[in-house]
């Protein structure tokens, strides 16, 4: 933009002070806390003292707003899955995240972009640690809680792999751009076997073998700090379209064919989506097939699943 | 504090006139203090009493639409694509004033400015017709990262030329006034060979641009540093003033003052906005309040309060 370039002190100390605001807070006491003895030197050799506050606790000021800042992006972005870890369990995973990926570019809302990737490699990475601070969450909660938890053990990193994936899902729904429902002509309902429908951005399909919706709901205002109770595990899976209306987000539930017929129309034509879900389907699911998935199909254009069709030239 | 010069303008290229998009002086105009502060000027009556915009607000306002000059509304919030924050602002444009308040330029980082960004801010403000627009006077990131905090650097002359250049390109390319804020802070640099004051003037000068003057970040970094507060207010020309920001501070167990936004305005930051306004009123005034945020009617009585401190 401008011909002339920065100072070259300017980016030098940017450069020392920003590895000073990204220091981790040590959490060996219980508390997060920031440790200026492993702050630049150079940086800590130009902090003044104030009347108030040495040079190295200033500069401290920023280390604790930098990470706090993040933790409560983080944990507003993923509320569900803070809500099963407890704010200091998803604390360190936030932490590891950041440390890793710090935030680029000067949205705050991308700062948790890639956070349920991360959560999910590491807990593959630390499976037994991650269960085992589970359980030891647990063992502040009620009896019930712990059979819940008994009943789940094994799978614990699947319900926090699911949940982070559903908060992923509803920040996507909800900050999604406008969008105009695609509304096929009767001259496009007469090729649509042959068009690849363009799924809504404010519409999101996702599945859940715990009761993660609900529990997202009765965890949305609740600013405890603890871990909640581990849902048990539905018996059989779930699913629902996440959807935004003018009136708010809402939740539809859909049948799991349903579901399968809308996840491979993301990524097929009409035609090759309904060949792949019949070979699928058992004999007895087959006999019916065709008058639900015209019924399945006419439902998701009239709730505005799709904002567009591609036919290829 | 540095008098522009020739030889600046001629070596960053600039143009010695610059156009007058609406209404806009050019650098060498704006240096000489023409513009001066009036409701055409800023857009809003000059004692106009605004809110900064949040979220916990929304419901009282679209069903009370109380009595409020302005508002002012964080610009990043608004930039990205999602539509239910746009759907809102445009409920709230269509009732009051609304300028545009950024967290995000990096005025003082090293890189170069986010050309993306700054699109994406001038089709804000003309979507919102801001009547002007604002950030800070300070760096949020450096090689490629962002650390999302108000940050300070030394003050030294060599950075003002340099600060001036990009914000005036910023004023130019938003085609309408543009406010630099002074920062609370809570470090200062052994490399510093200006106060801030000069700093932040010399640069507001040079550039041509106007003062968002926060009387409360006044207020802290003189607590954390030392300075005498009327000193600062007494170097302001407050004819460039575009609108004094209030707002709470909590102070930490080892005194330090951290600039938090989440109490009500203190009795010896209302004393400060008193003697600005003596000094240099009238100016519009906005009320921040970011965190243990109160409902509405609560904090149009806490911004209400500036009525009485001006009598």
């Amino acid at each position: 933009m401008t011909a002339r370039d920065a100072p070259a002190w300017l980016e030098e100390l940017e450069a020392r002070f920003g590895t000073v605001i990204r220091t981790p807070l040590d959490r060996a006491t219980g508390t997060l806390t920031a440790t200026p003895a492993l702050y630049d030197a150079q940086v800590l050799g130009e902090a003044l003292d104030g009347p108030k506050a040495s040079g190295a606790n200033r500069l401290a000021v920023y280390n604790r707003q930098y990470w706090f800042r993040l933790f409560e992006v983080l944990q507003a972005a993923f509320p569900l899955t803070t809500r099963l870890l407890g704010h200091w369990s998803f604390n360190d995973y936030a932490g590891r995240f950041l440390l890793a990926h710090p935030p680029h570019g000067w949205d705050l809302d991308r700062a948790p972009d890639g956070f349920e990737t991360f959560l999910s490699a590491s807990l593959d990475d630390s499976e037994v640690a991650t269960r085992e601070a589970l359980i030891e969450n647990s063992e502040a909660q009620q009896s019930d809680s712990r059979r819940s938890l008994s009943g789940a053990r094994g799978a614990e990193p699947h319900v926090l792999i699911e949940s982070a994936r559903i908060d992923v899902a509803w920040r996507g729904v909800f900050g999604a751009p406008r969008v105009t429902p695609y509304k096929p002509s009767p001259s496009d309902a007469a090729r649509l076997l042959d068009a690849r429908l363009t799924p809504s951005p404010a519409v999101a399909f996702v599945e859940e073998h715990w009761p993660l919706l609900e529990l997202r709901k009765t965890v949305r205002d609740d600013t405890s700090e603890t871990p909640v109770a581990l849902p048990t595990r539905l018996p059989h899976a779930r699913w629902w379209a996440l959807v935004r209306r003018d009136e708010g987000m809402g939740q539809l539930p859909l049948a799991p064919r349903e579901a399968e017929l809308f996840t491979l129309l993301s990524s097929h034509t009409v035609a090759d989506a309904l060949g792949l879900l019949e070979r699928a389907c058992t004999d007895e699911e087959r006999a019916a097939l065709p008058a639900k998935t015209q019924a399945w199909l006419a439902r998701s254009v009239e709730l505005d699943f799709w904002v567009g069709a591609e036919w290829r030239a | 504090m540095q008098a522009i010069s020739t030889c600046y303008l001629l070596g960053v290229g600039l143009p010695l006139v610059a156009p007058k998009a609406r209404g806009l002086l050019s650098r060498s105009e704006a240096a000489t203090g023409l513009p001066g502060r009036s409701e055409a000027a800023t857009g809003l009556p000059p004692n106009a009493l605004g809110l900064g915009l949040r979220l916990p607000h929304y419901s009282h306002l679209f069903e009370h639409w109380p009595e409020v000059g302005y508002f002012e509304i964080i610009s990043e919030n608004f930039i990205g694509p999602a539509l239910p924050p746009r759907q809102k602002l445009d409920r709230i444009r269509a009732r009051y004033p609304i300028v545009l308040h950024g967290v995000g330029l990096n005025l003082l980082g090293h890189e170069p400015l986010d050309e993306g960004y700054l699109d994406a801010l001038c089709r804000l403000a003309d979507d919102v017709e801001a009547p002007f627009v604002t950030d800070h006077l300070c760096w949020t990131g450096d090689h490629g990262v962002t650390h999302h905090d108000l940050l300070p650097t030394p003050y030294r002359p060599e950075l003002v030329s340099w600060a001036a250049e990009r914000a005036y390109e910023v004023q130019r390319r938003l085609g309408r006034p543009f406010g630099l804020e002074n920062l609370s802070s809570y470090v200062e640099f052994r490399s510093s060979t200006m106060t801030e004051w000069e700093f932040y003037t010399g640069v507001v000068r040079e550039a041509g641009c106007s003062f968002l003057l926060d009387v409360n970040n006044i207020y802290v970094s003189s607590q954390n540093h030392g300075f005498d507060p009327d000193a600062y207010l007494a170097a302001i020309d407050f004819s460039r003033v575009l609108q004094v920001h209030l707002a709470g501070h909590t102070r930490e167990p080892d005194g330090t003052i951290v600039d938090t936004h989440d109490h009500p305005v203190s009795d010896a930051v209302w004393a400060l906005y008193a003697r600005a306004w003596k000094m240099g009123g009238p100016f519009p005034t906005l009320l921040e309040w970011d965190a243990h945020i109160p409902p509405m009617k609560d904090a149009l009585a806490e911004l209400d309060k500036a009525k009485a401190v001006r009598a």
